[in-house]
């Protein structure tokens, strides 16, 4: 599925470029642009690896890494063809799934959990290309985590009941523990080309490297946990 | 290009500011052994910190406990040795590191090289307790119960505690209802380990009868057959239940379903769980239903059932007195139970790596007791903690608060002792009988 959905995005982004080549005559983006401002949405897969040091309790295992999905908005400026800003506003759903594993009872745990964030990543770009434009990005995002599910079964006193529920970030105790602040690096690289006059087809792989532990330093000893997350995302993008 | 490498460069300064994980610093405090007091204070201080479940409703401050005590424990290390360490200093130091933790099951064991001196706290103390002790009281009320007019029926077997096994006090007895013809039947355990006799009954010394063994194991109200055809509780001519738990001391809760889920009708929601899930304070699984089933073999009755409980009711005696509390015709009187609700992992050497939090300590210990440490030259420690947090159906905290009355009648020691009366049981009575209490003093 995740391959197929790869394999569609460059597909798209090949025949657009083959489109343009077809049609040079309709690129507006030359080297002497005179549209500066774009605006689009955009859309992927991702995977999260959940980076936190289990230590002894050996039983305990993360997932290297959970699948999840993107979409959002994206804003883009460029003031010269080699260099571009660009913003987005992206839901990214930065997943984690762990397992315990007793090694002396015959029950396998497990917690799913899907995390909602709203990132908004802020990047330059830089160009290459005239028709068929290759981009390299770096910058950095902030973002809140909005909504949090768990999924899984746990330890009762007398079996071992299910559960399946969103966190409540409203207690006491979520507000002590959670941070839900989220900031860090952002960086990528990415294909597009323009289609008929003022649209764009994009492709791009992104990392979001969190900087915030997702726990607030609430304890000495804090075990702290971060979220990096992987995106293949493509878009479209209308230029002004 | 200057710019590039500018940028790489803030970058990589940036991708670095991730903190480091300092876990693995600190090993299962289950699995190590400490060579100095400072060593020992360390693994316990690192092993509360992981692994106390407690650590969502406590208001100790644990961080500002190390910042006080682990001065003192170095100092301990550096003593001269015409300057040692005495128990006394030992104990203040555990007692003060302890002090105020909400579980009330919490005791810990310190112990020096080759048992030189020991230390031990149970900071779960409550404010109110009774200034004399259950058994005695126990006694007290049965001889009351014994001596009442009105008694028709009473079966009684005192119970004994052999080591390896526990053997529950467990009494019976019929009271005239209010009407000619009616009934109330009465049921005491003094702890919840009937189901283990049967687990132990190889361990039980050959001086206690199979009759008084049996009669322990399936407890009074089986052995009246009580929740089979001839059940006195089905009976018409039984007008009321008194479940009556003061001063047990609690047990297994294997005991809940067959001897306190009978008395209802199906599941019983008493309440909410949750295990720790990770080295954070504040790490937990989600909270998961404690449901008690109720047997096949229950007792179908909608008559009263009045649950007795004061401040020496522990554990499962607190849990049975919620059960019964919330069941639809029933009603709790007495005082406040201790607050010790938190269940606990059997104390096997193996629970801890489970959840890595409730019991933890030295191995030793849990295989040979404390009189290993005679020999053995290490600080050694145990602490007996629970495994579970628990709340209530509707939320609210339980642990160090106990399950708060319907009726509050407390304990009055002139009155039993020097009367012989006991007010608490003449209430539950006259409630089966009137539906209401005879003093309205402290009633909720």
């Amino acid at each position: 599925m995740k391959k197929q959905f790869v394999l569609t995005l460059f597909l798209l982004v090949a025949l657009g470029c083959c489109h343009a080549q077809i049609n040079p005559a309709e690129v507006v983006v030359k080297p002497n642009h005179t549209k500066h401002f774009s605006v689009g949405l955009l859309g992927g897969i991702d995977r999260n690896y959940h980076i936190v040091d289990m230590s002894y309790m050996v039983d305990y295992k993360f997932d290297k890494y959970a699948p999840g999905s993107t979409y959002g908005l994206q804003l883009g400026y460029t003031p010269v063809k080699w260099l571009s800003l660009r913003m987005d506003v992206a839901m990214v759903q930065k997943n984690y799934n762990r397992t315990h594993k007793p090694s002396i009872i015959n029950i396998d745990f497990y917690d799913s959990v899907t995390n909602q964030y709203i990132n908004i990543p802020l990047v330059a770009m830089l160009n290459v290309g005239n028709v068929v434009r290759l981009h390299l990005f770096g910058g950095g995002y902030v973002g809140y985590w909005l909504q949090s599910h768990h999924k899984g079964l746990t330890e009762g006193v007398f079996g071992y009941p299910t559960f399946d529920e969103d966190v409540d970030f409203s207690t006491t105790e979520s507000q002590t523990r959670d941070n839900r602040l989220d900031m860090g690096l952002t960086y990528g690289a990415g294909l597009s080309c323009m289609l008929f006059h003022s649209l764009e087809l994009g492709a791009e792989v992104r990392w979001y490297y969190g900087l915030q532990d997702i726990q607030k330093p609430y304890m000495t000893n804090l075990n702290p946990r971060y979220n990096t997350t992987f995106v293949i995302q493509g878009g479209i993008s209308y230029w002004m | 290009m200057r710019k590039i490498i500018i940028l790489l460069l803030v970058v990589f300064t940036l991708v670095s500011c991730r903190k480091e994980s300092t876990v693995s610093d600190f090993p299962n405090p289950n699995h190590r052994i400490a060579k100095s007091f400072l060593q020992q204070f360390e693994t316990v201080w690192h092993g509360m910190d992981q692994g106390y479940v407690f650590w969502g409703a406590d208001t100790v401050d644990w961080d500002a406990r190390y910042e006080q005590f682990q001065p003192i424990f170095a100092e301990f290390d550096s003593r001269p040795a015409n300057h040692p360490v005495s128990e006394y200093e030992y104990q203040a130091a555990y007692a003060g590191l302890f002090e105020g933790l909400l579980d009330h099951h919490l005791m810990g064991m310190f112990y020096s090289p080759k048992g030189r001196f020991a230390a031990y706290v149970n900071p779960g103390q409550n404010d109110y307790m009774h200034t004399t002790s259950a058994r005695a009281e126990l006694e007290k009320e049965i001889d009351h119960l014994k001596k009442r007019k009105d008694l028709i029926k009473f079966i009684g077997y005192e119970g004994d505690d052999y080591g390896e096994v526990t053997i529950p006090g467990t009494y019976f007895a019929l009271i005239k209802g209010k009407k000619s013809g009616e009934l109330i039947a009465y049921f005491r355990f003094t702890n919840f380990y009937l189901n283990d006799i049967a687990t132990y009954h190889s361990a039980i010394p050959n001086g206690v009868s199979a009759q008084a063994a049996l009669k322990a194991f399936y407890g009074p109200r089986y052995w009246e057959g009580i929740n089979s055809q001839a059940s006195y509780a089905n009976n018409d001519s039984v007008v009321g239940i008194i479940m009556d738990l003061r001063g047990n001391g609690g047990g297994n809760t294997g005991d809940l379903s067959p001897y306190i889920a009978s008395l209802s009708q199906g599941t019983n929601l008493v309440g909410y769980t949750r295990v720790k899930d990770g080295f954070g304070r504040l790490d937990y699984a989600p909270w998961a239903e404690y449901n008690i089933y109720a047997p096949s073999a229950r007792i179908k009755t909608e008559k009263p059932i009045v649950v007795l409980a004061d401040i020496n009711s522990v554990s499962c005696a607190e849990l049975a007195t919620m059960l019964i509390k919330n069941l639809p015709n029933g009603t709790f009187i007495g005082e406040r139970t201790y607050g010790a609700i938190g269940a606990l992992q059997p104390n096997s050497e193996y629970m801890h790596d489970i959840f890595f939090s409730g019991c933890m300590g030295d191995q030793d210990f849990m295989k040979y007791g404390a009189e290993i440490y005679r020999y053995k030259d290490i600080f050694a420690y145990y602490i007996y903690t629970s495994t579970f947090h628990m709340v209530d159906k509707d939320h609210n905290p339980v642990e160090g608060v106990g399950v708060q009355p319907d009726y509050e009648i407390r304990y009055n020691r002139s009155r039993l002792f020097d009367d012989g009366k006991d007010i608490q049981l003449e209430n539950a009575i006259y409630y089966i009988k009137n539906g209401r209490i005879l003093s309205t003093a402290g009633s909720n």
